[in-house]
């Protein structure tokens, strides 16, 4: 009897607190930011917001892993970078392992439409479905934004990745995880803002 | 169908003349006398069936409109004939168990032809000038009955039935009445006998020498002797009679609809309004949607043309990375593409070139929406591409590939998006519960990593070679190295940098002219970002930022 109620409550739909109800996830690469997600992982789909306290704190390095393994899998999707602030470098992407002809690039240039066709080209990105992965930098966004972006990358089934400087934390969001990243001595911090039905704290990796 | 025609042609020219043994009996030797011909031969079974079209508009619609409804028709059927100035043939034989019978195709038919506006008959018989004939005289006994059928001002529907048929039956869409339906070869001169002469559309005088001598009606003309017709009608229509019954094969030239498409719309009214100017294109794309529907091709490329009053012709672009025929998406591409336009004047007439045509391959609809289960995705992946580009610009959106070269802003390129085909994406059924596999192990140092072009394979090899070079690549790179202030010899950027391990230096390039001679440093702000900076070599010597590792 109490095996098939924890078997119904295994049901992704149903979160249960801190007790984490099982969700399709994809490793880190880091055994100890595993260890602290919700299911062991990043989310399969739906919006994560990653904060750096400053542009090249390490916060794409914390994705490489994951996006080399979903990029080299046979039945890989796109991988995009919505509006990325410089360009993305080709050989280093390579030398980590990421499939580059699964690498989508969008450029939102503009003066003041930028940041507007930067949302729109991300929305479409998580909506329909093509992609696995999706990078976009965001200056600002607001909450209700997140909460499109986040029903797109359901909708979607794809994981959608928001850098948004630090401030940024100070703001409510429905993001599903909220990570803060700062350079560390060997790596980087990373302290988990929000996680849903995951741990608390800061956990210190080490990149190089 | 095509060799059974080849092989009736040597029969075909022992008809044409009318041989003397061909009539030895004063009363067998009429016309109606059975050769050995195809409809006897195959017994109940024709081996064409035609759908003959006859426009009843008058005067006859102008050939453009002809060959529209053309391309329509090769919806239903590949073999379609121009008869113009007002008819319109298609065997259906191979097509009408696809579209639910004669009832089903002919309504299908009918439906076209409604659409674009031309009131018609419709009649079916085994060879292309029966039905013809028994379309033409559809229109000619309902004289009487024309006023009640056009109910609209400018859309009369088509008219389907012989006079015959009640008014209220035409209008309601129905197929022809089955005396304009002849399946049965054995039937066809039956059936054919009543009919005016003046549906076989033969010369006047012919026709007038003929009502000199009573003959009124094609079952008349069809019991003279055939060798005294001939001498004194001519053979031309002798050979009409003879094609009429199928007693001789009738080859008819295949429509050809144009392969580019290009069409243009003067306007009432100047426009000036990115949605009014859409909503007038509307019309445009649709024809352009029919047109590629018929040749199961897309367009690569379009070119609206916006014309004004005394500048030249704007022009607006759509190119797309896989071919497209759909009018809605086709729209909303170009929808995207004429707000970002500036308009110099308000737009006096517009105009729509395709480029050239694409065979597209049609894939079967999926069971899952897009992103349930993973489904669906391949064939979206043009899509997203064409959507993104159509808004911001089409170099907005690309892929990466790997250059061999040493000099960093040279060790990479652009390049169009591979589209992921659906076989790599047949394998996407994932099942919720499994896990992605352990990055660590896969992807960190295993050297056999899938790579499709071989330049990626080249650069995965150096990889494997040296190790340790590519972990020294930052992630993000500069588009044009950023000059940084300096103090004692040493770069700065918000404060003070540290530079960390040795320099490692590039110096190549002499010979295309892109000559570097740099040595490059890994160095952390105050911040404790990890940048990518260099040192000229040459004098005097400063200090550029590169890169950020990320």
């Amino acid at each position: 009897m109490s095996r098939d109620l924890s078997r119904l409550l295994e049901h992704p739909a149903i979160w249960r607190g801190r007790s984490a109800a099982r969700t399709r996830t994809l490793p880190t690469g880091f055994p100890a930011l595993d260890e602290g997600l919700p299911g062991g992982g990043w989310p399969h789909s739906g919006l994560i917001e990653i904060l750096p306290t400053c542009f090249g704190a390490g916060e794409l390095s914390l994705l490489l892993p994951a996006l080399a393994t979903v990029t080299r899998r046979p039945e890989a999707r796109w991988c995009a970078w919505v509006a990325p602030p410089l360009q993305p470098f080709a050989p280093a992407l390579a030398g980590c392992g990421v499939a580059l002809e699964r690498v989508l690039v969008v450029q939102a240039k503009g003066k003041d439409a930028g940041e507007k066709s930067a949302l729109w080209a991300f929305e479409q990105t998580l909506r329909c479905g093509v992609c696995d992965i999706a990078l976009a930098w965001l200056r600002s966004a607001l909450p209700r934004q997140i909460r499109r972006l986040h029903l797109a990358a359901e909708r979607g089934a794809t994981l959608g990745v928001l850098f948004r400087p630090r401030q940024a934390a100070r703001d409510s969001s429905p993001a599903a995880l909220r990570v803060a990243v700062e350079p560390a001595a060997r790596g980087v911090r990373v302290t988990l803002l929000k996680s849903r039905g995951g741990a608390r704290g800061i956990i210190e990796l080490s990149l190089r | 169908m095509r060799h059974r025609r080849a092989l009736e042609l040597p029969f075909k020219e022992s008809t044409i003349v009318p041989a003397p043994q061909q009539a030895p009996a004063p009363r067998s030797g009429d016309l109606l006398r059975p050769v050995a011909g195809r409809a006897d031969a195959a017994g109940r079974a024709p081996a064409e069936l035609w759908l003959a079209v006859h426009l009843t508009a008058s005067p006859s619609p102008p050939q453009q409109d002809l060959e529209r409804l053309g391309a329509r028709a090769q919806r239903l059927t590949p073999r379609v004939s121009l008869d113009p100035p007002d008819g319109l043939l298609l065997e259906v034989k191979g097509s009408l168990h696809l579209f639910g019978g004669v009832q089903g195709l002919s309504r299908e038919m009918a439906g076209e032809c409604s659409r674009l506006q031309m009131p018609c008959t419709l009649a079916l018989a085994p060879t292309s000038l029966a039905a013809l004939a028994l379309a033409r005289a559809g229109r000619a006994d309902s004289g009487g009955e024309r006023p009640r059928t056009t109910r609209g001002p400018g859309a009369p529907p088509p008219r389907m039935a012989s006079g015959t048929a009640s008014s209220e039956e035409a209008l309601s869409g129905r197929p022809p009445l089955s005396s304009l339906i002849i399946t049965d070869p054995a039937q066809l001169v039956g059936k054919l006998s009543p009919l005016p002469l003046a549906t076989l559309r033969w010369p006047q005088d012919t026709l007038d020498r003929l009502a000199r001598i009573g003959v009124r009606t094609v079952g008349e003309v069809l019991r003279l002797p055939r060798a005294g017709f001939a001498r004194r009608f001519g053979t031309a229509q002798l050979q009409t009679l003879d094609r009429l019954v199928g007693r001789a094969s009738d080859l008819k030239d295949r429509f050809e609809v144009r392969a580019r498409f290009r069409r243009r719309r003067e306007l009432i009214h100047e426009l000036e309004s990115h949605a009014a100017l859409l909503a007038v294109l509307q019309p445009l794309l649709e024809e352009l949607g029919e047109f590629l529907t018929a040749r199961q091709c897309g367009v690569l490329t379009l070119e609206c043309r916006l014309w004004h009053r005394a500048v030249p012709p704007t022009r607006c672009v759509l190119r797309l990375a896989a071919p497209l025929a759909d009018p809605a998406q086709l729209a909303a591409l170009l929808g995207e593409r004429l707000s970002a336009l500036v308009l110099p004047e308000p737009v006096r007439a517009c105009e729509l070139r395709s480029g050239p045509l694409a065979s597209r391959v049609l894939a079967s609809g999926r069971l899952w929406q897009p992103g349930e289960h993973g489904g669906g995705a391949a064939a979206q992946a043009p899509e997203l591409i064409e959507r993104l580009r159509a808004r911001l610009g089409p170099e907005a959106v690309h892929g990466l590939r790997l250059v061999e070269d040493h000099r960093p802003e040279a060790a990479w390129k652009r390049r169009e998006p591979k589209v992921i085909t659906s076989a790599i994406q047949s394998g996407l059924q994932n099942d919720p519960g499994r896990n992605a596999v352990n990055p660590s192990l896969e992807a960190r140092g295993s050297p056999s990593w899938r790579s499709a072009s071989g330049q990626d394979h080249f650069a995965s090899r150096s990889e494997v070679d040296n190790p340790g070079l590519f972990h020294r690549r930052p992630l993000w790179l500069l588009s044009v190295p950023r000059l940084l202030n300096e103090r004692d010899g040493l770069p700065r950027r918000r404060g003070p940098l540290r530079l960390l391990g040795e320099a490692e230096r590039i110096e190549t390039g002499w010979w295309d002219g892109g000559e570097v001679a740099r040595d490059y440093y890994t160095a952390v702000d105050v911040r404790g970002a990890r940048l990518w900076v260099f040192r000229e070599r040459e004098p005097p010597h400063r200090w550029f930022l590169h890169g950020v590792f990320g």
